[in-house]
């Protein structure tokens, strides 16, 4: 009977290792979960900021940019994560990518809803326009190639790139601040030596 | 024996000890590897500290035009070791004067990726930096600058325009622009600058991507003055200076209402015929569609993250996303063996709208965003589809995303899950890829 115990509490430890394991390994089951558990949620989260629109021409602005921005995976980066996978409530709040670049240092997604303080609601159009078309953020720094895929967009006509800005007016502001991006690229570097510099001669 | 072994422990410590003073003082850094590392310091002339910081990604760090993004971009950067240049008020053939290239630099160039640099970049550094732009090409030192002689503007009005239009007609502008000035024009499929680069006639309807801007001066200018390096010639000689700014008069008036000016009515029309536009000419929506958000990921890169045009949409991308494995962007070329040949629209379209596989098994829903080009519209996917058939084949074997080691996905779920530990992922080019691009 001893024995038995023994053998029975060997067995049972042995099950809750390997069930913790199998846990681990399926849970989770991201290639088991319906598509439609990806794309409706994200649909319904692309179109939630065209319901309050009165203004019909921004309103069809706005239906293109949400075609651009929905087929560019923009939230697929800039959407912060919740627990069950991206966290809707907070659409392009941004924090949901943080990237290391065995290149050019450590990235993350920015905040692009209209919040004054931490999303792109101080960003002028011209300001967001630039980042889409070249790369250049609002204070001069130039974005090295891969991390945002402003490449990509730049290929987008003017007018275009003119519907996501603004649909992204139109998104839900969410305060939420994210951090400076720390890169350790010569890149980066150079880019504040140059500025400093600029200063120093403008100064004198 | 012992006194031996002693003495080769020493050795073994005193390696690793000077191999990490290589590496406290920055002479091993692999992040600083880069040839002009060193180079790098305040006393650096200002003008390449902001050509380094500025404008290396497109124009390259030569000044060829061949930056990491170059490959990308439509039309391509410059390249500054030609010393020619577009946009002038210069004779045909001439070198731009330096006020030319800081209007360049302030005002950037309108429908490419050039941005306006006007807020960040004046006075000294604007100064530096043309200075710095014009050391590329020997042609500043031994030419100088043929300003053209503008003459008096006609002003506009309507006989002026019915004039310019005949002369749009006795040009044979409609050749490259098109009868409406589109830009759809019988030749317009066929051009190439001097780089061998396809390039587009402007839409003469479209004046906010005029690269030199919209004015009639500006207008006329670049007919004076032609553009270097393109099919653009100078008139100069062809026509009086009156039919030139009657044909300038003439292209102001082709400009239609951007989309920002336009009322909801208007935009309906518009939309409306943009979309039936694109139905009839799948292909050009396909190219524009994949232009715009699939080869950043779908090219090959070399090492030091340059996008290389030899393997543009051949992919080669790795993405290391921690736990769940390396993942390769997908060649899409229509290589039969490599690439997209063999496969059906059938199998594309389920791989880019649902994640499914050729072999049936599912994609995750990163990093390939099938999620998100399920939102397109079924046209769109199609056009896609389309214009992928039409691009050349590459040959480019690409690894199959493959099952991560079992021990390491377990842990990293564990750390994500129980520990709640970020793990960032990791991109780079393929390892072999610049071996295979020799």
């Amino acid at each position: 009977m001893k024995k038995f115990l023994k053998w029975t509490a060997i067995v049972a430890g042995c099950l809750v290792v390997i069930g913790f394991l199998a846990f681990l390994y399926f849970i989770p089951p991201l290639t088991m979960i319906p598509q439609t558990a990806f794309t409706q949620p994200l649909a319904q989260a692309l179109e939630a900021p065209l319901k309050s629109i009165k203004d019909p021409a921004e309103k069809i602005l706005a239906e293109r940019g949400k075609m651009i921005v929905g087929r560019s995976a923009c939230s697929d980066c800039h959407t912060p994560q919740g627990s069950q996978g991206p966290n809707y409530n907070e659409f392009l709040a941004g924090g949901g990518m943080k990237d290391e670049f065995k290149l050019y240092g450590s990235v993350i997604s920015r905040n692009l809803t209209p919040d004054k303080e931490t999303g792109i609601g101080a960003r002028t159009d011209a300001e967001i326009i630039r980042v889409l078309r070249s790369g250049v953020s609002h204070d001069g720094r130039v974005m090295t190639p891969v991390y945002m895929p402003w490449f990509d967009f730049s290929n987008l006509t003017d007018e275009d790139k003119y519907a996501v800005v603004v649909y992204l007016r139109h998104v839900k502001p969410v305060r939420h601040k994210i951090p400076e991006y720390s890169s350790h690229s010569d890149f980066e570097i150079l880019s504040e030596t140059a500025g400093d510099y600029a200063e120093h001669q403008r100064a004198h | 024996m012992r006194r031996l072994l002693i003495y080769f422990l020493f050795g073994i410590t005193g390696t690793v000890a000077v191999f990490f003073l290589f590496i406290w003082t920055g002479t091993l850094n692999p992040l600083h590897s880069s040839p002009n590392a060193h180079e790098k310091s305040a006393a650096l002339p200002l003008g390449k500290a902001i050509y380094e910081a500025k404008c290396t990604t497109c124009h390259g760090d030569d000044g060829k035009g061949d930056g990491r993004a170059a490959a990308l971009l439509n039309p391509k950067p410059r390249d500054f070791t030609s010393g020619m240049y577009k946009i002038r008020t210069t004779e045909s053939g001439s070198i731009p004067t330096d006020e030319d290239l800081a209007r360049a630099i302030t005002n950037g160039l309108h429908g490419s990726a050039m941005p306006d640099w006007g807020p960040f970049l004046s006075g000294d550094s604007l100064k530096a930096i043309v200075a710095y732009i014009k050391s590329f090409s020997p042609r500043f030192e031994q030419e100088k600058p043929r300003v053209a002689h503008i003459s008096a503007p006609v002003p506009s009005s309507p006989p002026s325009t019915a004039d310019g239009k005949r002369v749009y007609a006795k040009l044979q502008c409609a050749s490259c622009h098109g009868t409406d000035g589109k830009g759809t024009g019988a030749t317009a499929t066929e051009l190439f600058d001097d780089w061998g680069d396809d390039i587009v006639a402007a839409n003469l309807t479209e004046p906010w991507t005029f690269k030199g801007g919209s004015t009639a001066r500006d207008i006329y200018l670049r007919f004076r003055t032609g553009m270097n390096g393109t099919p653009m010639p100078s008139y100069l000689g062809s026509a009086s200076e009156k039919e030139m700014w009657d044909l300038a008069n003439y292209v102001v008036s082709l400009a239609r209402k951007p989309v920002w000016a336009m009322d909801a009515e208007a935009l309906k029309t518009f939309y409306a015929a943009a979309d039936a536009e694109a139905k009839k000419n799948p292909v050009q929506r396909g190219k524009y569609l994949v232009e715009a958000q699939c080869v950043g990921c779908h090219s090959g890169y070399s090492a030091d993250g340059k996008v290389l045009p030899e393997f543009k949409l051949a992919g080669g991308l790795v993405f290391d996303l921690y736990p769940f494995g390396k993942f390769t962007s997908f060649n899409l070329t229509s290589d039969k063996e490599t690439g997209l040949g063999n496969w059906t629209d059938e199998e594309i379209k389920r791989a880019i709208t649902q994640g499914i596989q050729r072999d049936g098994s599912r994609l995750l829903p990163f990093p390939m965003p099938w999620t998100s080009i399920a939102q397109m519209p079924d046209d769109d996917v199609n056009a896609i589809i389309a214009y992928l058939r039409t691009v050349p084949p590459i040959h480019n074997k690409v690894p199959m995303p493959g099952k991560p080691n079992f021990f390491s996905y377990m842990w990293g779920k564990f750390e994500m899950l129980i520990l709640k530990k970020q793990t960032p992922g990791y991109i780079y080019p393929m390892k072999d890829f610049t071996k295979e691009a020799e």
